[in-house]
């Protein structure tokens, strides 16, 4: 077996080795089966010999015949059940060991490994690596033992023959190791097109009413068409790679059947050899011809695989970041920005911001579009880290809570409402704490009592994808009841004013008043009128705090916060 | 109304995924790789001739130069065998190469295909089905046709060709022999009929659910912010891990029935042999056979049966890719319900926008606008409000034809908006939706997206462009102005931004009818009146359609809407709109 890059196709093995058991199980079978299929031809062979001979029919043979062929039907039956179990296990496994990997890792891993690329991961990844894993392995094992088996009959049966046959070996090995030293290459471009593929039709799908609105369909085909035509190139020039590999193999081999005729023949007329040596000579030729060619076949399920292993490996080996602690206490929610840093993509998003909420207070993070105000609202629920500064609940660092603590008690409504596609009760118990008591007072407080009562099918109404049935207020006031069925402890809203319109908006908050009294609110918005009652405002522009403090102080105080002040005068 | 779900094959389904309707439906496919296929084919027929005449003369070189010890017949056939290798490897290549251009074509133009039906059809497709599944149909299922016509028809025709010579040639030596050789086949023929559906069948149900799970990855990716902050990651695995399960079942399925004819394949073959044996030597006592034939006869039953082997696993790959087809077809054959009547003659008149007696609802028996009628002038500015979920982005939806109404008619320009071809229609129309989409790239890309226009516009002459629509100083507000970086599903840029982007994309195109679903809801107020003067300098004949709750937004309308459970009312005064909304709450 070629074996070119041994340490991308070793490691490849690694992963087999959960399965060792099973593969040797197949193996075995596989074994019985292939080794009495060697016996066929010198059972046959005997036959003749023993009728040329004799002129008569040996019914040993016949008998031996009819239970070797029997015995090979049970063993390959099983082989291939194993087989089938084993190859789609792997792939389960594969997955299930991917998916907790990924579901371990932060926030931010995602941006940072692309969900096109894990999508590929997960299903094409997996099953190239499976392919090879559980059948190639297998097929290279029986060619293996296949072609050992046949060269030591070859060899027994006249060896200056057999040797002539066995030159053709190197010759292949060479044209392999030439073949899977080019390959690698257009295999991983392969991959990442398949990727790049993902991200234009996610995108397309995902934008599809924009696309109709602007009519941009052809812009769209053009955009996915490129990478298409990209995914065709590759595809082309891995297709001349092979295309001539197992042509090419197969002349080799053949070339030395006209050997053996050549040189076999004459040693027949010279008297040296006999016929029925002569006929099995030939079928152990074919025998071994036959798992080279096999072998050339599946190289390139074997170049595929490895690229793909290289790509799973990627997202296995990742380092797990452990964000969290293990404190796990109930809180009171005081929270305290020192002197914190945030740089994203290289750019500087908030720049030395400190301040402090206290318990059960009512803070409002004010500031114009792209302050940074939504990345603080990140950094307060432990999605992602600071670059630097600290930032403490009831006096300690964040991150010493375990993520359980502050998931529980952190309620957090994103600005872009993320709606699963599933039944309301669902997305509203996400927390699945399974408390109808918590649900109930969530939907009172998000006002969508009303909402859910037109529903034929009320809190059981399946929600379309991406809540595509929803109008944006109701998204937007079921992600609220989604955060409240926690019955958090500090409460985080992003924007939460944009989709409500002020009168539900009033109503959400005397209802938060009175049903979730101990709360510590955080409230990021634009308007003045939604921050306005809050017990502090922290006024952000350009990722730093311009001032804090009440409505009437800033009032007085803030020209920033006057100008803004008088921009929503007017309107109102 | 068109449903355009996709069908859900369950595991009783009875459907019959039959091989020639499938064919038939694939052959515009085909088409166009006639001279491949024809070539293909011719390689493959010399191959097959070559393959059969190979052990042919093998065998008559045994049986009359080396029996017969004749030196110089054994080097001269040698020979001849060599140049038949030679036309082996020459055929086996072109095929080879052949083929997998073939396969690499289908692949490019199924995908293709599938992509732009997916472009012509309504945003209603898009509502009923998920989007990994359509992923992995426009990504895997393309594939399983790929490998089938790369790597599995040409041995599959080539198996065809191998056997029928074969099949031909043996009776030609010897009838009875071969008649011995072929009843064995025969039955397995039957058996490979009678299971094959199942197999397809099988398939389907894998490919399927390698859908659902493509679409369960799909969701929670784009959703793991949700899931890490609720520390639902639970929530993600045991989704997966279901959707996984499900998928290792249907694989393990399909995988039985796709191998399970490996082995019986396989025992036929050796039965072959050893009935061919039985009765040669049987026939050789009766004088009517040579030894040699036999051995030769015996090799082509070898050659008959590695083939039909083969076929065991070719046939495999057939009903895969008929399952695959299957899915592929599914989308293919769907037709947007949204078609283009001919055209009118447009009155000259004031009239931008004309609901008449529209009814309209996602679902047949659920109305969310009943009897919908109003009139819309050129240059005015209306406020549509009420409730959320009232009904305004549904409103705005059939102001841009994302849907028709079920009843009653949308006229634009006093011309029936279904007349009206889409290009035309996004040249009138700007609509900036509620929900904001950007696509990855740079903010200038995202802000000509769609716009063949400006496609092919220089930096400086777009800059130019923003300027005079009084744009720049929106672009200011971004960090390298136009060349800031767009990542998909990034925190890079905050929504208000984003509304920005989706606002000067709607303005640059300097739409007659202007709609506006919330779209600036996430904008700070300072910005916004910036907003408000750009609108302000559209020209004056510009139909602006704001929807907002926020009424401050709404004070210059010259009109005002109020929208609540399917109907619309027209508000005397702003006064009164805030009335009815305060009013209308117990019913939202």
């Amino acid at each position: 077996m070629p074996e070119k890059r041994p340490n991308n196709n070793f490691k490849l093995f690694k992963l087999a080795r959960p399965y060792l058991g099973f593969i040797l199980l197949i193996l075995a079978a596989s074994l019985v089966a292939n080794g009495l299929n060697l016996f066929l031809p010198k059972v046959v062979a005997q036959t003749i010999d023993t009728f040329r001979s004799s002129n008569s029919i040996p019914v040993t043979f016949i008998r031996n015949f009819s239970l070797i062929i029997v015995f090979i039907f049970i063993f390959s039956t099983i082989q291939s059940l194993l087989q089938t179990y084993l190859s789609e296990k792997f792939a389960r496994d594969l997955r299930e060991k991917l998916i907790t990997k990924i579901s371990n890792q932060p926030y931010l891993f995602i941006n940072q490994f692309t969900s096109e690329k894990l999508l590929t991961n997960l299903t094409a990844d997996v099953d190239n690596i499976k392919q090879v894993v559980a059948q190639a392995l297998i097929q290279i094992f029986a060619s293996v033992i296949t072609i050992v088996g046949a060269t030591v009959l070859l060899l027994s049966i006249n060896w200056r023959l057999a040797l002539i046959v066995l030159t053709i070996i190197p010759l292949i090995v060479a044209i392999f190791t030439f073949i899977f030293s080019k390959i690698r290459k257009y295999f991983l471009r392969s991959q990442a097109i398949i990727d790049k593929l993902n991200k234009v039709i996610n995108e397309s799908i995902i934008a599809s009413s924009l696309i109709r609105i602007i009519n941009s369909q052809d812009w769209e085909f053009q955009k996915f068409s490129a990478v298409s035509q990209e995914a065709r190139e590759v595809g082309l020039s891995i297709l001349k790679l092979f295309s001539s590999l197992v042509p090419l193999i197969g002349l080799i081999a053949n070339a030395s059947i006209v050997a053996i005729l050549l040189v076999g023949g004459k040693s027949i007329v010279l008297g040296t050899f006999t016929i029925g040596g002569f006929t099995a000579f030939m079928s152990y030729i074919s025998m071994l011809i036959f798992p080279i060619v096999v072998l050339g076949f599946i190289s390139n399920l074997i170049a595929r695989a490895a690229v793909s292993f290289e790509r799973v490996e990627a997202v296995l080996d990742a380092p797990v970041e452990k964000l969290y602690g293990d404190l796990d206490t109930e809180f009171k929610g005081n929270i305290v920005f020192e002197n914190v840093n945030l740089t994203l993509n290289d750019k500087q998003i908030l720049k030395n911001i400190s301040f402090n909420i206290k318990a059960n207070c009512k803070t409002a993070i004010l500031g114009p579009t792209a302050a940074g105000k939504s990345q603080i609202f990140y950094l307060i629920s432990g999605l992602i880290k600071p670059n630097s500064g600290q930032i403490s609940i009831d006096n300690q660092p964040i991150f010493n809570y375990s993520q359980e603590c502050l998931s529980r008690q952190i309620g957090l409504v994103f600005q872009d409402s993320s709606i699963f596609n599933t039944t309301i009760a669902e997305n509203i118990n996400f927390n699945n704490h399974d408390d109808p008591k918590s649900v109930n007072k969530a939907i009172a407080t998000a006002e969508l009592e009303n909402f859910i009562d037109t529903l034929p099918q009320g809190l059981n109404t399946k929600i379309d994808e991406r809540g595509n049935n929803l109008s944006g207020g109701q998204k937007q006031r079921i992600t609220l009841a989604r955060a409240l069925a926690l019955n958090p402890k500090i409460l985080l809203l992003d924007d939460f004013t944009a989709r409500v319109d002020k009168d539900t908006e009033k109503r959400i908050t005397a209802n938060l008043n009175k049903n979730y009294p101990q709360i510590t609110e955080v409230l990021i918005t634009q308007q003045i009128s939604s921050a306005k009652d809050a017990d502090q405002i922290i006024l952000v522009m350009e990722g730093e705090i311009l001032a804090t403090g009440t409505h009437d102080y800033l009032l007085k105080n803030s020209s920033e916060y006057q100008q803004i002040y008088n921009s929503q005068q007017d309107l109102t | 109304m068109t449903d355009f779900s996709l069908k859900t094959f369950d595991k009783n389904t009875r459907e019959k995924l039959s091989f020639w309707k499938l064919a038939r439906q694939f052959w515009y496919f085909l088409k166009d790789e006639k001279p491949k296929l024809i070539g293909a084919t011719l390689a493959i027929a010399i191959n097959s001739t070559a393959s059969i005449a190979a052990p042919f003369i093998l065998g008559y070189t045994i049986d009359h130069f080396i029996i017969q010890k004749n030196l110089s017949g054994l080097t001269r056939f040698s020979l001849i065998l060599s140049g038949i290798y030679l036309i082996t490897f020459v055929t086996n290549f072109v095929q080879v190469r052949t083929m997998g251009t073939l396969g690499q074509n289908i692949l490019f133009k199924l995908r293709n295909s599938l992509f732009s039906k997916i472009q012509t059809l309504p945003l209603r497709f898009f509502n009923q089905n998920k989007l990994g599944d359509l992923i992995s149909r426009i990504n895997n299922d393309t594939d399983k046709l790929n490998q089938f016509f790369s790597q599995q028809l040409n041995q599959f025709v080539g198996n065809i060709f191998t056997l029928i010579g074969i099949g031909v040639f043996i009776f030609f030596i010897n009838y009875r022999l071969a008649l011995v050789t072929l009843a064995t086949a025969f039955v397995l023929f039957i058996i490979t009929s009678i299971i094959s559906p199942w197999i397809a069948r099988r398939n389907r149900l894998s490919l399927q659910s390698l859908g659902g799970l493509s679409a369960e990855v799909s969701e929670s990716l784009n959703y793991f912010k949700v899931i890490v902050s609720f520390n639902r990651r639970d929530y993600f695995r045991d989704n997966f891990n279901r959707s996984n399960q499900e998928n290792f079942q249907m694989s393990f399925r399909s995988g039985i029935a796709n191998n399970l004819m490996g082995p019986i394949y396989d025992f036929s073959g050796n039965l072959a042999s050893l009935l061919v044996l039985l009765y040669g030597i049987f026939l050789i006592t009766q004088g009517q056979l040579s030894i040699g034939i036999l051995i030769s006869f015996l090799s082509y039953t070898d050659r008959f049966y590695g083939p039909l082997r083969q076929m065991a696993s070719l046939w495999a790959g057939v009903q895969t890719a008929l399952a695959a087809w299957n899915r592929i077809f599914e989308i293919l054959h769907l037709k947007s319900d949204l078609a283009i009547l001919p055209e009118s003659k447009a009155k000259d008149t004031k009239s931008m926008m004309h609901f008449d007696n529209v009814v309209f609802g996602y679902e047949t028996d659920k109305p969310i606008l009943k009897k919908v009628n109003f009139n819309f002038l050129e240059g005015k500015t209306y406020a549509i409000v009420g409730p959320t979920g009232g009904g305004k982005s549904t409103l705005a939806s059939l102001m841009s034809r994302l849907y028709d109404p079920q009843k009653g008619t949308v006229y634009l320009s006093n011309c029936d908006i279904r007349t009206y071809r889409p290009e035309d229609l996004a040249r009138k129309i700007g609509f900036i939706l509620q929900e904001t989409y950007l696509f990855t790239g740079t903010v200038g890309e995202n802000i000509v997206y769609g716009n063949p226009e400006f496609k092919n516009y220089s930096k400086k002459k777009l800059e130019k462009l923003l300027k005079s629509l009084n744009l720049e100083a929106l672009i200011n507000k971004f960090e390298d102005g136009l060349d800031t970086k767009i990542v998909y599903n990034s925190e890079s840029i905050s929504l208000g931004q984003k509304q920005l982007i989706s606002f000067i994309r709607a303005i640059i195109r300097r739409p007659k009818l202007l709609i506006m679903d919330e779209a600036t809801a996430n904008i700070d107020t300072v910005t916004e009146t910036l907003l408000q003067t750009i609108i302000d300098k559209l020209p004056e004949n510009t139909t602006k359609v704001i929807i907002a709750h926020r009424l401050n937004t709404i004070k210059k309308a010259d009109e005002i809407y109020f929208v609540n459970n399917g109907r619309v009312i027209t508000a005397q005064s702003f006064e009164h709109s805030v009335d009815m909304i305060t009013k209308s709450k117990k019913n939202s």
